[in-house]
Formats: structure tokens, sequence, C-alpha cells
């Protein structure tokens, strides 16, 4: 099976789970619209607050994103097939992490930097905040996924658990971030940071993954 | 190996939680031949047929496969996504424009369920939509694990002349039923 039929059957099975991809995104927004509902109108410490709200939503919505995102596959029979017709596993992890990053995780990172303006008015800030958000979601689902694929049987929430120290790290660089921009100050050298994690972990967890769950279907 | 097996099995066994389901099991199977594997409920019937398509390590024993041997499974679970049509699971495995789609749609009687979600059709539908995914694929070795549960008398006599169609046309076929078939093939039992 080539590969633009695997991303074409992601997508497919994504976009018909409408609940899958736009559960996520629906959510965010919710948060975000209802953050600044919470803080007094006339509270100077809305933008400060602003940033931290917003990593934190993500955290949890990627959390959300990847929800048994291999279960229905394991369920199914579809990873017993797959294994049989000698494509590669990890290959189709990371397809199918690609996806999903593709319609939840560059939705949410372009509003992102919307809420971003709306929250500082300030369009460079925006700019500069929109690939830090790219990386980020991309991060947080692989990590999760990571999680996920632990617990393929036994439900998401002990991988959840298991992954959420992993992220502990990458909240702290989005922090640093976060000043960065505010104060104009070693911004590429924090991009570069968490974009360093993101090349090494974008081809080693699949292949990781795809050794749990060939385990788990043993 | 001897060059004209597709696949041998050396001395299989396979054992969890310390109950053995089956032990020193060795077979071959040539181009053309069907092994019908026997056995009472629990007796490891599946987990063998796991084992061959490479899916479950065995305990013990090694198995052997023609190199770059083509195998289409079809187990218990049907690997369709009930929220798709027909037609979207026949285009997930890239089938869509399969020169025997049409006439096989119209055999297996889902000429008119194309597009009808997978969740719709009835247990036997299903199964028929699997069998037709297994059909288009060319495989050099079929293992089905229970096919003919849920078929009609008509869809079993077609799977039965499909499965003849493919030995004669030299394909390898392993399966597992209690529901007797007709088809001429080696017997083994684990029981």
């Amino acid at each position: 099976m080539n590969i633009l039929l695997l991303l074409k059957n992601e997508g497919l099975k994504l976009i018909k789970k409408t609940r899958a991809w736009l559960g996520p995104i629906l959510i965010f927004i919710l948060i975000m619209v209802a953050f600044p509902l919470t803080v007094e109108l006339t509270s100077n410490n809305l933008s400060d607050a602003f940033y931290p709200v917003l990593f934190i939503s993500i955290l949890l919505v990627m959390m959300l994103a990847t929800e048994g995102i291999f279960l229905e596959d394991y369920d199914d029979g579809t990873l017993e097939l797959f294994l049989i017709s000698k494509n590669s596993l990890s290959q189709w992890v990371f397809l199918k992490i690609f996806m999903h990053w593709l319609l939840i995780g560059v939705p949410i990172s372009l509003l992102g930097a919307f809420f971003n303006l709306g929250a500082n008015n300030d369009l460079s800030s925006s700019i500069m905040l929109f690939p830090a958000l790219l990386i980020a979601t991309y991060i947080f689902l692989i990590l999760f996924c990571f999680g996920n694929s632990l617990s393929l049987t036994k439900g998401s929430a002990l991988g959840t658990l298991i992954t959420l120290p992993l992220t502990l790290p990458i909240l702290v660089i989005l922090g640093k971030l976060n000043t960065a921009i505010i104060f104009n100050i070693n911004y590429f050298e924090f991009l570069i940071l968490i974009f360093g994690v993101l090349s090494i972990i974008i081809f080693a967890f699949p292949a990781i993954i795809s050794r749990i769950i060939k385990t788990h279907l043993e | 190996m001897e060059s004209s097996y597709l696949i041998e099995a050396n001395n299989l066994a396979y054992k969890i939680n310390e109950v053995r389901l089956f032990t020193n099991f060795s077979f071959n199977l040539k181009a053309g031949e069907a092994l019908h594997i026997r056995g009472s409920n629990g007796s490891g019937k599946s987990t063998l047929i796991r084992i061959l398509c490479g899916i479950t390590p065995s305990s013990k024993g090694k198995v052997n496969k023609k190199d770059e041997l083509v195998c289409s499974y079809l187990g218990h679970k049907n690997a369709l996504k009930t929220y798709l049509s027909v037609r979207d699971n026949i285009s997930l495995l890239g089938l869509s424009d399969h020169e025997s789609l049409e006439s096989l749609l119209s055999l297996l009687d889902l000429s008119e369920k194309l597009d009808v979600i997978v969740a719709n059709l009835s247990f036997g539908q299903q199964k028929k939509v699997a069998l037709l995914r297994i059909f288009l694929t060319g495989a050099d070795l079929i293992l089905l694990d229970e096919p003919f549960v849920g078929l009609d008398s008509n869809s079993h006599d077609l799977l039965c002349k499909f499965l003849e169609k493919k030995l004669h046309a030299g394909s390898g076929l392993i399966y597992t039923s209690h529901i007797p078939t007709g088809i001429s093939s080696k017997d083994i039992s684990l029981d």
C-alpha cells in the first residue's frame, strides 16, 4: 500500500468521524472564549494569563484528540490485516499522527494565534506564536499517542498518566517562549529548541509506538 | 524448505498461561492444496492461524514461508469500518477500480448496498463485504478462520466455488470451519 493511499485512508477515516476532529477544536474554542469571561474586564492581568491558559488548553485538547486513536483499528482487526500485508507499521503510525495534526493540530494553532490577536491586540506576537503552536501541537500529539499505545487495551487514562510527565519539559520551554515573545529576546533559540525535540521524536516515537502495538497484537 | 511448498510448519507449539494448546504440530502446503484445521472450541485453531499469519509468535517451532508470498487473512474480526460505506471500505484497500468488482458485487448481492453504511448491514452482509475484499486481493495463500459463519446457503456455495477456483489457479488455502464445506483438503485435528 503506497503512502498516498495510506494518507488518504487516514484522512477519510478521520473526516467521517466528525466527533474525533471537530470535538477537540470546539472544546478549544470553548475554553478560549470562556477564559476572558471568567476574568474581570478591567483586569490588567488578562493578557498575562493568556499564554499559560493557551498552552494548557492545547495540552488538554491534544490529549482528547488522541483518545482511542489506535483502539478502533485494534478492535476491528485492521491492524492484523496491516501486519500481514507487510506494510511498515511505523510508517502507518507516522501517517496517522500526521493526519491528526493536519486536521486538529493545524486548525488549533491557527485559532490559538487568532485568539492571541484578540487578547493582546498584537499581530507580530501572533505571527511569532503560530510556528511555536504548530510544533507544540505535533509534539503533544506524538507523546499522547505513545501513552495511548502503552494502554491500548487498558483504557486511555493510564496512558495519559504515564505520558503527562513527558509533556512537562515542553510546557516549561513554552513558558520560556512566552517570555521570549513578550520581550522579543531569544525567540528563535527557544523555537529551534522545541523544533529540535520534534525532529527527534517525530521519527523515533512512531517506531517505538509500532513496536508496542505489535506486542499488543501478539 | 522444499521449493514447491508455499508454507511449512515444523514442530509448532503454543502455550498460554502454562496451558498447552498444541505441541509438535507440523505440516506443509503446496500450491493448489487446501488444509482444513479441525478442533473443538478452545483447541487453538484461531491461534494456529494467527501464528501461520505471523501475528502471534509460537512458543516453539518455526514457520517457513515461500519468498514474496502474498497472504490474505480473514479472522473473527472483519476489519471493516462500520461508520464508512461499503464503497469506502473497498477503497480503503485500493480495490475500487478492480476489474472483477462489479461482477462480484452482483454475485454477492451487494450491488445495491454500495453506499450503505456498514453498521446498517446485517452480520451476514458484513461478512460478505469482508469476503469480497479477500476475493479481490490476489493472494498466493488464503487463511480463513470460520469463514462460513453467518453466510446464507447461496453465499456459502459461492465462497466454496471461489476457493476451489483459487486452488485450481495455484493458490493455497488454510481454513478452520465447523460447517462442512465440500472442499477437498488435507485434514488436521488439534484435539
